[in-house]
Formats: structure tokens, C-alpha cells, sequence
């Protein structure tokens, strides 16, 4: 008896007890064994220190094990990996918990959306959890942000970020700090205002909004005309880094709206298409970077910023890089965000290079058209939501490029509540005319060490390993592991469908796994 | 839609006039003209100039086959027919999509361009030119090429007289879902195996790592690229001859005709 008292003791704190507290995520190289956060690490490294997985013995990689999901539909999850429980999402907003084992599910949960829900702008997919304290949490098609108890599935709390009929959506996985949960929204195609939110881990309620178009008198307001910046888009649609040093959040802005007709909104537009930083504790912008001002051609800059530190020109530099959807290479001071370079990393023929400050200098006669424009990249970019990564072990910048045009189509644009607001569109060159490469840059520079050459323009992330490994996929359906200082293919395999999604890398039990997504399936690898 | 004409009618009323109701038939004729516009950005690349038809079909008839009504044409503009290689261009207002369908309508009340050959005359051409020998009709003949039984509702005269008097610059892209996404169909390759063997053929689909192939005897070869010394993808290229030349203007006519009349898939 007085034993079971012990042991009832010694259980309650520790169930009690913050199983995933935010110092772990921000200390998450401590344990590789587990993926604590969507791109691995506050910095966004998409990075993994196990080495167990490499050059010589990743041609003998097996399957481990397949989850396949409950509803088709594109699987865009990167998943989370906490003490021997992964949490992944399927289409559209559900969440399941499965044994990294064995891949046998734990629990699962679906909201439950609404038949006419409005989703303008991409598929409905998801792209995965955070999870913080006891908790793992999902923004959802209808545009909820949702707590589940990481153990049951079970709600903790449930709120509405924004009005899904005005066509506020979320398919991105929340950034989790200390006691708070990060989200940005979709919906710029639907004409929305887009902002970044925080809540209170804990209960749900709303801390801050920091809205990503200035309104009338606001530092930016400016750059809009008329009203337009009611309807000025620049969705946060993605997940953002974090400094907490530096106590600031990085997060990529979109398009503005209307996309592909900028008439109504004469100006640069403020703040769509940059990257802003934003205290993580009031939501204040501290700085901002726009990399196409007064977009017309859909180049979210919504991708991953990438935090590492390196000397410029022989001074020790904090620094964000993004390799942008306009086709640029980004390196910026993350302290200030002042322009340290860039360079095209893929074909464009938008921009005749940048100024000092890294405004570009645009060429003429490359906007949308009623009989179309071609332009380079195409209308989902040289890049898109699928992540980079970044090696501390080799110093490069690893992504997945897609050489593509489109003709950009202008059309009308009229703004109505939870329709479609985008003023045009494209018609894509694809097939044997469009390519893509996996390309190694050195990150400071953005300068191309290697590529591997892809047969279609790629639309998923990548992961690189202290094995010495990048791994990526393909539009066809293979997943592949290059050498990461040479880009030699080491090691294939063909999963049967498109690969729409972000590898990760885990351990447990002393063994190295790497997960991916492919069709309806999710696919663990590890050694024999 | 009732109210945005109406919206539409008070607006070039106030625009153009002061006095005198604007006659329909000018409204009708600023839409189609609008229409056409749009058209020549989203459509024309393979429906052809003016809806003639190219790699898709020919849409200056009365009747077009999967939009009977407007709310059906409205419907296939809207969302494409993904299964048959149309995709959604773009999202459109309902202000463009009724222009995109005034203008397709009005293809249709244009003289037809109907072929003037004869069809019959076009059948015996095929048959003694060997066609069957690599194409597919309602069943019959050889699988090398493109089954045929329905080519007449998928493509327009004028790319159907270039496929076989230059195949090469007609090889179709994207109608097929292997190897889909756009990708060249048909497109002739030669491999060199390490051990110095040649295989000619055409591609049946590729990914980085591999290309499946069928050679010029119709047999099925799985080649991983990094085992053979050299793969070249000879675009430009058909591995169909080429009939220019080799048939009259009004042969070419009759066959043409032949093939349009080609219309009931299995």
C-alpha cells in the first residue's frame, strides 16, 4: 500500500509536470532523437545531428514502416517526434498520433469543418503540429486553432482565429515559444488582411495581432492606395524561426491582393512579400525586408527564413537567408535586417539584378497581360512552402529549385466576401519544358556548389544529416539521399506517388529513421 | 448573374449615353470581343486561333460535346476537365466567364470549318497507307501509336492534318495521364547500353533515376539511367513518317476529314 502511495506520488508530478517545455525545442540539438518543432529547430535548420544513416551504408536503407492516411488528399505533413510518440496531420485538418515503433495509431482527431467552407488558395492540406507543454496544436482549414492533449487527442480549447467566410484559413503548422502558440494566416486569394497571432498556450486567448498591411496612418500605409489595403492580402501562411536571444520571430509575408492586378493598389505595399521580424512579446515589427515590392505575379515570401550565424566580410554576423519564390537568394543582418546580398538561384526574368538595398530593378514589359507574359520563375516560384535546409556541418543552404515560367494572365478583380480576388492567373510551361534541381549554395553568399537535377520542378523540402546526407523527393515519386558535399545520388527508391512534403530525421531505440510523406502514405526508412 | 448584367447594362448606359437605351446586340458585341481577348491568353494554345481546334478539339461548331448549355460551358471554363487533359486555367469573375462563353458560342454560330474531304475516301487511304499497322480503331489494329477511335472529338482539323504530314511537331502533350503533367508523349529516345547495344524507341514515361521505354518492335524495356552509358531525347523528332509529299491536297483532305469523323471511344 504504502508503495502504491509511492508510486501514485512519485506519477502525479511527473504527468503534471511540462512534458515538451519550449527550452527543450530551443535546446533541440541537445536531442536529435527527437524532431520537436516543424523545421526541427527555432532556426530552422531542417537539420538533423544523428549520424548513424550515412554515405556509405544509406544504400542498404528499408522501410520501417507505413502509416497510410484516412481521407485522399495531398499529404503535406512534416511531422513531430516526442518521446517515442510522432504527430502528424492528414487532409484536410485532422491530427494523428502514431507509435514511432510501429506506426500503429494512438489517437486521432478531425475537427469538424463545415461543408461550405472556403478555402481559396491552395489545396486543402495541412503541414503539421507544434506541440508545447502537454499539448499539440493544429490551425485548421476553417480556420480554427486548436489545443488537443498530446496523450488523448482530447480538445483543451478551440477558437476561431478569423472569419472563415471572409475567407481566413490555415494550412501552416503553429510556431510554439514559451507559453505561447504562433500562427499566421491563409487567404490573400479571398482579399483577406493578413496578420500573425499569438495565444496563450495554456487557455487559448488571443495575446497579440500584428497585422501584415498597415491600416490608414499606420508606419507603411503609405505604400497602398484607396482603400485597397482592406483588401491588401499578405497572408503569414507559413511557419516562421525564432531568435530568443534576440527575442524576435522571423515570418514570411505573401502576395498581395488582388495577385496578378496591382491597378487598385498603386504603391509598393507594405508589408506583403517580405520578411518582417516581430518582438515575440508585444507583436511589434522591429524591422521588415520586402523582396518584390508591389508584387504582381503570386511571389509569396512566405518560405522558411534561415537563422545561422557567420562572418561577412570578416565580422561575425547574425543573419536570416531566405532562398525567395522570386528566384533570389537572400542574406540579410537578422538584427536589423539590413541587405547583406543576393543572387538568382534560378532562371528569372523579372528583375535586371537589385540596388544597394536590394530593391529590384525591374525590367519592363514583364507584367500579367489578357494574352499573357512569360516570365521566369513560374506562378508557384522558384521556390514555394516546401522547406530548405541548412547543414552547420557543411555550411550550405540546400534547396529544392524549380525552373519554370508561366504567362501570366491579367484579369478583372472584384472584391467580394469569401470569393475569389485574384485578378488573374497563369497559364505554366510544364512537361519537358519546365525543370527543377536540388541545389547546394554556400550560405553567406548563396554561390552554387552543386545541383542535382531533377525531371520536374519539385514541390517538397529537404533534410540534411550529420551522416553527411541530403535527403528530397521528387514529382515522380522517388525519394532520394545525396551526398551532401558533392550532391552524388547514393541511394532511391520509388513510393508510388508524388512526394508533396518535408522529411525529418528521429531515433529511437538507439536506431536512425528518416520520415516522409509520399501519396496517401507516410514512409519511415532506417538501416537493417 | 441577373443583377451583374443588369449592373453592367446601367454602367455603359451612364458611360456612353445619356439619351438612348444602348442596344443589346452592341452589349453582346463589346462581351465577345472582351471574350475573344481571353481566349487568345487561356484557350487558343490548344484549341487553336479562333477555336479551330489544335491539341484539343475544334470548338467553332453548334454542339460542343461536353457542354451542351451554357451552365455547362460556364462549368467546364470554371473548373477544366482534368481527366481529359483541360485543366482551370483561372479563377475568373462571373463578368469574364459569361464573356469566355459569348465568344465560344459565337464560334459556333460562324460557318464550321468543316473539312471538305470525304471520309470514305479517307477510310481506303488509311487502310492502304498501313495506318493500322501502329494505330488502334474501335479495336483494330497495332498498339505502337495513339489509339485513334476518338481522335476526331479530341483534335482539331488542322492538328490532325500536322500529324501526319509533320508528326514531329505535333507530338501530343498531356492527354494522356502517363506520363501526364504536360510531358512529351511518344517522344522518340535512343539509349546506349554500357555493353554498347542501341534501343530505339519512345518514351513511355521517366523520373530521374529511371525511363520506361517501348522500342520500335512495341517491346517494353525498363532502363536505370545510371546503367546505360548514354540517353538522348530526340525532340524534334516523331518516330511516325512523315506523309509530306507522299499525298495529294485532297488525299490529305480525305484523311483529314477520315479522322475527324473518328468520334466513339470504347
Amino acid at each position: 500500500m504504502i508503495a502504491r502511495i509511492l508510486l501514485i506520488i512519485t506519477l502525479v508530478p511527473a504527468s503534471a509536470f511540462s512534458q515538451v517545455p519550449a527550452e527543450r525545442i530551443a535546446a533541440a540539438e541537445k536531442e536529435p532523437s527527437n524532431w520537436l518543432t516543424y523545421s526541427g529547430n527555432y532556426q530552422s535548420h531542417r537539420y538533423s545531428s544523428l549520424s548513424q544513416i550515412t554515405r556509405e551504408n544509406v544504400g542498404r536503407l528499408k522501410p520501417a514502416w507505413i502509416y497510410q492516411v484516412r481521407r485522399t488528399g495531398i499529404v503535406e505533413t512534416s511531422p513531430i517526434v516526442a518521446d517515442g510518440v510522432m504527430y502528424i496531420t492528414e487532409p484536410p485538418s485532422t491530427v494523428t498520433a502514431l507509435d514511432v515503433r510501429t506506426g500503429r495509431p494512438l489517437w486521432t482527431y478531425s475537427p469538424v469543418i463545415p461543408p461550405d467552407v472556403i478555402i481559396i488558395g491552395s489545396p486543402p492540406v495541412n503541414r503539421g503540429v507544434a506541440m508545447l507543454d502537454q499539448s499539440v496544436f493544429v490551425g485548421t482549414v476553417h480556420g480554427h486553432l486548436i489545443a488537443l492533449d498530446a496523450k488523448s487527442g482530447a480538445v483543451r480549447w478551440d477558437v476561431a482565429v478569423d472569419e472563415n467566410k471572409r475567407g481566413y484559413y490555415m494550412t501552416a503548422a503553429p510556431l510554439a515559444l514559451n507559453g505561447k502558440i504562433l500562427i499566421g494566416v491563409s487567404g490573400a486569394e479571398a482579399g483577406i488582411r493578413g496578420f500573425l497571432d499569438a495565444y496563450d498556450a495554456a487557455t487559448g486567448k488571443r495575446l497579440w495581432r500584428s497585422y501584415t498591411v498597415p491600416a490608414p496612418g499606420e508606419p507603411g500605409s503609405e505604400t497602398w492606395g484607396g482603400d485597397s489595403w482592406k483588401t491588401g492580402g499578405g497572408s503569414a501562411w507559413l511557419t516562421g524561426s525564432y531568435d530568443p536571444a534576440l527575442n524576435l520571430v522571423y515570418w514570411g509575408t505573401g502576395n498581395p491582393g488582388p495577385d496578378w492586378n496591382g491597378d487598385a493598389r498603386p504603391g509598393d505595399n507594405l508589408y506583403t512579400c517580405s520578411l518582417i521580424a516581430v518582438n515575440a512579446t508585444d507583436g511589434k515589427i522591429k524591422w521588415h525586408f520586402q523582396f518584390t515590392p508591389h508584387d504582381v505575379h503570386d511571389w509569396d515570401s512566405n518560405e522558411i527564413p534561415v537563422l545561422f550565424d557567420a562572418a561577412i566580410d570578416g565580422r561575425p554576423r547574425k543573419l536570416v537567408a531566405m532562398a525567395n519564390r522570386n528566384a533570389f537568394y537572400y542574406v540579410l543582418d537578422r538584427e536589423t535586417g539590413e541587405f547583406l546580398t543576393a543572387t538568382p538561384y534560378a532562371k528569372q526574368t523579372w528583375a535586371d539584378g537589385l540596388d544597394a538595398k536590394g530593391r529590384p530593378h525591374l525590367r519592363p514589359g514583364m507584367e500579367p497581360s489578357v494574352e499573357g507574359t512569360l516570365v521566369f520563375p513560374n506562378i508557384q516560384g522558384a521556390s514555394n512552402w516546401p522547406s530548405p535546409s541548412y547543414s552547420p556541418q557543411t555550411k550550405l543552404f540546400y534547396q529544392a529549385a524549380r525552373e519554370m515560367g508561366t504567362y501570366y494572365l491579367k484579369g478583372e478583380a472584384k472584391y467580394k466576401a469569401g470569393e475569389a480576388f485574384t485578378g488573374g492567373g497563369g497559364r505554366a510551361i510544364n512537361g519537358d519544358d519546365a525543370w527543377g534541381a536540388v541545389r547546394a549554395l554556400e550560405a553567406t553568399s548563396g554561390k552554387m556548389k552543386w545541383e542535382f537535377k531533377l525531371l520536374t520542378p519539385p514541390m517538397m523540402g529537404l533534410l540534411s544529416t550529420a551522416g553527411g546526407l541530403v535527403f528530397g523527393g521528387t514529382e515522380e515519386g522517388n525519394f532520394f539521399a545525396l551526398d551532401a558535399d558533392t550532391g552524388q545520388p547514393l541511394w532511391d527508391l520509388q513510393l508510388g506517388a508524388a512526394i508533396k512534403a518535408n522529411p525529418i530525421s528521429f531515433g529511437v531505440d538507439g536506431k536512425q529513421y528518416v520520415a516522409i510523406a509520399a501519396g496517401y502514405s507516410l514512409y519511415v526508412f532506417g538501416l537493417p | 448573374m441577373k443583377r451583374i448584367r443588369l449592373a453592367r447594362v446601367a454602367v455603359l448606359f451612364v458611360g456612353l449615353s445619356a439619351a438612348a437605351p444602348v442596344p443589346a446586340r452592341a452589349q453582346d458585341a463589346a462581351e465577345v470581343e472582351q471574350g475573344k481577348k481571353l481566349f487568345q491568353g487561356m484557350c487558343a494554345r490548344c484549341h487553336g486561333i479562333d477555336g479551330t481546334g489544335d491539341e484539343g478539339p475544334n470548338l467553332n461548331r453548334p454542339t460542343l460535346t461536353r457542354a451542351g448549355d451554357d451552365d455547362s460551358l460556364r462549368a467546364v471554363i470554371r473548373d477544366g476537365i482534368p481527366d481529359r487533359g483541360m485543366p482551370r486555367v483561372r479563377r475568373l469573375t462571373d463578368n469574364e466567364l459569361n464573356q469566355l462563353v459569348a465568344y465560344v458560342r459565337s464560334l459556333g454560330r460562324t460557318t464550321s470549318v468543316a473539312t471538305s474531304g470525304n471520309a470514305g475516301r479517307g477510310r481506303e487511304l488509311y487502310a492502304r497507307l498501313g495506318c493500322a499497322s501502329c494505330h488502334i480503331i474501335t479495336g483494330a489494329g497495332g498498339s505502337f501509336g495513339p489509339e485513334l477511335s476518338a481522335i476526331g472529338a479530341n483534335r482539331g482539323a488542322a492538328y490532325l492534318r500536322q500529324s501526319f504530314l509533320g508528326p514531329a511537331e505535333a507530338l501530343p502533350r498531356g492527354s494522356s495521364p502517363v506520363p501526364g503533367r504536360g510531358f512529351t508523349e511518344y517522344l522518340p529516345v535512343r539509349i546506349v547500353t554500357k555493353d554498347g547495344r542501341e534501343i530505339r524507341g519512345v518514351r513511355i514515361n521517366e523520373d530521374p533515376f529511371t525511363m520506361q521505354v517501348r522500342d520500335l518492335g512495341n517491346t517494353f524495356h525498363s532502363v536505370r539511367k545510371s546503367d546505360v552509358k548514354a540517353i538522348e531525347k530526340e525532340f524534334g523528332r516523331s518516330a511516325m513518317p512523315s506523309f509530306r509529299g507522299r499525298l495529294s491536297d485532297a488525299e490529305s483532305d480525305d484523311l483529314v476529314a477520315f479522322l475527324s469523323s473518328l468520334r466513339s471511344g470504347m
